[in-house]
């Protein structure tokens, strides 16, 4: 019976890890970019969303707003740096998105001090549901709910809109993409835009459950990394499915053996990368 | 290169060393001064922003120490122990650097304090490792902090004996060397007071996620939830307890907490009914803290915590038993330290000879709701408070 | 290069095999008495100008390690972000030898090369079967490995307390003493020294056969197999060395501090040796030292004051990728290229790419 709760909880994990994920996965995906930074995006989301939340009161609208936000400084940095490294190998993306955590890691420590925050869970989704003998918290079935949502609604966008046609097109052959006409500068700061503004969502919505400080950057992508590994660079499908793998690994190991659950984290990363050279669902 | 060349560099080598250095900082001045290890940078530098205040303050209200005004050299640990230790080096050979207090993280207090032993310095520390003043207890290192033991002891055994119907208690525990001895010092009292022992989940340190423990934890079905962890560990544990909704079916306790300054992070709403350990106060009445508390108001125009009331005193203490013995010498200050008896922010206070721990009262809080808050910081109440410590054999210290 | 490990055609630039070695050559050849004599001169002002001894013994240390991961980085082309492993394993079983087996001075510091080669030959070869974001990130999931390992091995690591009381026994050969460490000159002496004899031995390898065909691997990997090289025991052979250099180095930074803390094995270790190669330049044993010294040096004066120095350093990092991606070394390459008037200037090469060409910034 703990077993299969656990089981459950795993799989809820795995949808906020999913969430986690799923921009990086994007941004390597058409733009073959590794980014490092996508840690310290997600900390800034949670950190917007203390702001938001207490200028107007409502964790809602800092839901709304804070992506965009977010999003919009991803698209500025795109333009103006990003851009410039995209021929460039791996090594230095890794090097210059490092810098650009480490940037905004120290930021926020100016802009809102070194100690952590605590953001509310919304009004409404405070209380709990009780299934058989096991309490689970509203707002996670909510995020479960949510991220589903965004998760269908980001299945559409790639697979079902032009938008998602070109960038879907563009991850085979940028040229061809090119060629087609398209702004391909456009197409690419759009996706890194959307990439980031997806780890700026992920931070709002886990910073109910985790809270916020300047450090948790790193953290979140150790695990973002780990699941897109397993799941397959670039592999949409595969950040839900590694994502949701993440989650069970952690959640039942924490009942049978707590200390290693981090260490089997990675090392189911490991035995994924050596004996799936590319992911369970990446392309060889 | 040749071994002729290789001979002559190293000639070259020794005779410029003979030189004196071009960038080397002058050799210490005349006033007693005073180094702070103070993590400003890195991981803690939430810690040391305040704990530089606490000793800031402790410096500038200190009056003439051997006839003149007392001089204050902050060192950035970094939050990086190896950075530290060097640091404590250079400041020891080239400023014949002799005082020291301070020092976030446990590791990081242990190696200083062996490497100021060496040159027969002393060093004051409010780190939490119980080391310290046990089995890596050295002449030189003085602890202000309350040991594992007193926490359990002052939170755990006052809290069963206001309801001794909770009879069943789970703990969560961060896996390593501190948390394992919350975790010995929890059980040892469980079986003294007959307390039901329901399980234990260990996580790591670095856990972001507590949803398996805690799910864990509900299965069996405690009357209090013990949460061991502290800092970031604690925080995120007791948030995602609230989220499972257990603050409405069992008392919580967290043994050892920060002090105000993490209740702040956490607000109200989270630590409302939850029980706390702490090592200080702010609201506690007592003659040393209320004139701190004025200070720090009017200064800093905050209230102080506990790195900041922490480093206050270390500071005032070492300044305090320069006076006494009139030198700076090591020896003679550490010997006016030994059993030295005065007033804290805690109350009455005492360092105790024989392992060189501060005799210091540890405290019981319980959270306060927004309703009964009459000020920011009116986070929580004080339910009891009182001294425990190992004694006799229970002492592990052995002092060379 | 996309989502499915392919070279991405229009965005890879031609290769230029062993052109850095060129300038390296031509650079050296401008010099007097070449590298060495321009280490072994800053081997004896360091301690002279920086503002301490025990400073100029940390900027060695991790010059060693940062040599070592130069030579993954610069000339394998190989990203490694489990540095640590190497640097934290060196430091705690040098110090387990010393305190509990009665090991000396140099036999410690052996073990330490000898454990440190094992170790990164192991790592290596399970981490070389991936390449590009593959290999670097399997080469972290062995640093959150060994960093799991020493965490649960408090008995022996000290776990979070790091390890303490680490001796730093006087040079003895042969059961004679030859010198006292205990002093932070001598100290620094010895580090110096070992430095010294390590630097000559790097240089060495990359000047061999095998520093010429790992170039070869890095520059295109497919034309150094198809030549007939085992590129794979290359790979290997690198990371082994690699790990022999910088286990001694954590070995020196335990003996410096007396103690081992945990941190020396995290992956921050590993990043920080990364972010000192890079910024010295990659590619250039000079550039490690000067990578390692102004990272120690900077960061310590900056530290003083101003708390938040880490935004200049995420500032130097984007810098040096746009601007002068050879490093700082490079840098001082271009800069002497231009007062001597000599030479035709050209861009510094960047590290290769994961499918083996050489990747150039774009202007």
């Amino acid at each position: 019976m703990l077993y299969l709760f656990q089981v459950l909880n795993g799989l809820g994990l795995g949808m906020i890890y999913f969430l986690i994920s799923a921009g990086l996965t994007i941004i390597f995906g058409l733009l073959n970019f590794v980014n490092f930074a996508h840690g310290a995006f997600f900390m800034l989301g949670g950190y917007l969303c203390w702001s938001l939340t207490e200028l107007t009161g409502s964790f809602w609208i800092s839901l709304l707003a804070g992506p965009p936000v977010v999003a919009l400084l991803a698209w500025a940095a795109e333009v103006t740096l990003i851009r410039r490294i995209y021929r460039l190998p791996h090594t230095f993306h890794i090097l210059v998105t490092v810098g650009i955590a480490l940037i905004l890691q120290e930021t926020t420590i100016m802009i809102w001090g070194p100690i952590g925050k605590s953001i509310p869970v919304p009004d409404g989704l405070q209380g709990i549901v009780t299934l058989w003998n096991f309490a689970y918290p509203t707002y996670r079935l909510f995020l479960i709910a949510f991220t589903a949502l965004i998760g269908f609604a980001l299945w559409y966008l790639l697979e079902r809109t032009r938008f998602g046609g070109l960038v879907r097109a563009g991850s085979e052959s940028t040229e061809m993409v090119a060629l087609l006409g398209t702004n391909i500068h456009r197409l690419f700061a759009r996706t890194f835009a959307l990439g980031v503004g997806l780890a700026g969502l992920a931070g709002i919505l886990s910073a109910p459950i985790r809270g916020i400080h300047p450090f948790m950057g790193p953290e979140v992508l150790g695990v973002a990394f780990v699941v897109v590994v397993i799941g397959g660079m670039g592999s949409f499908t595969g950040a839900l499915l590694g994502g949701l793998l993440v989650g069970l690994v952690q959640s039942l190991m924490s009942t049978i053996w707590p200390e290693g659950a981090s260490l089997m984290i990675y090392g189911t990363m490991a035995a994924v990368i050596l004996l799936r050279p590319y992911g369970l669902f990446g392309r060889a | 290169m040749n071994r002729r060349t290789f001979l002559k560099t190293g000639l070259a080598a020794t005779s410029l060393m003979m030189t004196p250095p071009l960038l080397r900082h002058s050799l210490a001045a005349e006033p007693v001064t005073f180094y702070g290890l103070k993590s400003m940078s890195g991981a803690y530098a939430s810690y040391g922003e305040f704990a530089e205040k606490g000793s800031k303050l402790a410096v500038d209200d200190y009056g003439l120490l051997l006839g003149e005004k007392p001089r204050y050299v902050t060192i950035d640990t970094e939050g990086n122990p190896g950075r530290t230790v060097r640091k404590v080096q250079e400041a020891v050979q080239q400023q014949n650097a002799r005082l020291f207090g301070g020092c976030t993280l446990s590791s990081t207090a242990l190696a200083v304090g062996k490497e100021i032993n060496k040159v027969g310095g002393v060093f004051m520390t409010p780190a939490g490792a119980d080391e310290i003043t046990a089995s890596e207890c050295n002449k030189a290192t003085f602890r202000w902090t309350v040991p594992t033991y007193g926490a359990i002891q002052q939170t755990v055994r006052p809290l069963f004996e206001s309801n001794p119907k909770a009879k069943r208690w789970y703990s969560i525990t961060p896996q390593y060397v501190f948390g394992e001895a919350l975790l010995t010092a929890s059980k040892n009292l469980f079986a003294e007071l007959g307390i039901e022992h329901v399980g234990n989940s260990y996580h790591s340190t670095q856990e972001q996620e507590y949803s398996g423990y805690l799910t864990n934890a509900a299965a069996a079905n405690p009357d209090v939830l013990l949460i061991l962890g502290f800092g970031g560990n604690g925080a995120s544990c007791l948030r995602q307890a609230a989220n499972f909704g257990m603050k409405s079916k069992m008392t919580i306790l967290l043994a050892w907490t920060q002090g105000l300054d993490w209740f702040q992070s956490l607000g109200p709403d989270l630590l409302e009914g939850v029980y706390l350990g702490a090592q200080y106060w702010h609201q506690v009445d007592a003659p040393v803290n209320n004139a701190l508390v004025k200070r720090t108001r009017e200064v800093y125009g905050i209230n102080p915590n506990y790195p900041l009331a922490g480093d206050y005193i270390i500071t005032k203490i070492i300044f305090d038993a320069v006076a006494e013995a009139g030198t700076t010498d090591g020896a003679a200050v550490i010997k006016a330290m030994e059993g030295m008896q005065y007033d804290g922010p805690t109350g009455p206070e005492m360092v105790r000879a024989q392992d060189h721990q501060v005799i210091k009262d540890y405290y019981l809080l319980r959270g306060k709701g927004k309703a009964a808050m009459k000020d920011r910081d009116d986070l929580a109440t004080v339910v009891s408070s009182g001294k425990s410590f190992p004694e006799g054999d229970q002492i592990l210290c052995k002092m060379s | 290069m996309n989502a499915t490990g392919e070279p991405r055609p229009v965005l890879k630039s031609p290769g230029h095999s062993g052109r850095r070695r060129d300038a390296f050559v031509s650079l050296c050849s401008g010099l007097p008495g070449g590298p060495t004599a321009v280490v072994a001169a800053l081997l004896v002002l360091m301690p002279v100008v920086l503002p301490s001894r025990t400073m100029a013994t940390e900027i060695l240390i991790f010059a060693m390690a940062t040599l070592a991961c130069n030579l993954l980085l610069g000339y394998g082309g190989l990203l490694s972000f489990g540095q640590a492993i190497f640097f934290g394993s060196g430091a705690y079983l040098s110090s387990l030898v010393m305190m509990h087996g009665g090991f000396g001075l140099l036999p410690a510091l052996l073990t330490a090369a000898v454990a440190g080669a094992i170790l990164a030959a192991l790592v290596g070869a399970l981490a070389i079967r991936r390449t590009g974001i593959y290999f670097v990130m399997m080469t972290l999931a062995f640093n959150q490995t060994a960093y799991f390992i020493a965490y649960t091995l408090s008995d022996w690591t000290g776990g979070d307390n790091g390890l303490l009381d680490v001796p730093r026994p006087p040079l003895t050969l042969f059961g004679v003493t030859l010198a006292d460490l205990s002093d932070a000159t001598a100290y620094y002496v010895f580090t110096a020294v070992l430095f010294f004899l390590i630097f000559i031995a790097v240089r060495k390898v990359i000047a061999s056969p095998f520093g010429s065909t790992l170039i070869a691997v890095r520059e295109n990997e497919a034309r150094a197999g198809a030549l007939g090289y085992d590129t794979r025991n290359f790979k290997i052979t690198a990371f082994a060395l690699s790990g022999a250099v910088t286990a001694p180095a954590g070995a020196l930074y335990a003996m410096l501090l007396n103690f081992a803390p945990l941190e020396n094995i995290q992956l921050s270790m590993s990043e920080n040796i990364v972010i000192m190669t890079v910024i010295g330049g990659t590619g250039s044993l000079l550039g490690s030292l000067l990578g390692a010294g102004s990272w120690v040096i900077i960061s310590d004066i900056l530290a003083e004051i101003w708390p938040r120095w880490l935004i200049l350093t995420g500032g130097a990092l984007i810098l040096i990728v746009l601007y002068l991606p050879g490093g700082l070394w490079g840098g001082v390459e271009s800069l002497m290229r231009r007062f001597r008037g000599g030479g035709t200037p050209h861009a510094p090469d960047g590290i290769p790419n994961n499918d083996g060409s050489t990747a150039q910034p774009m202007e």
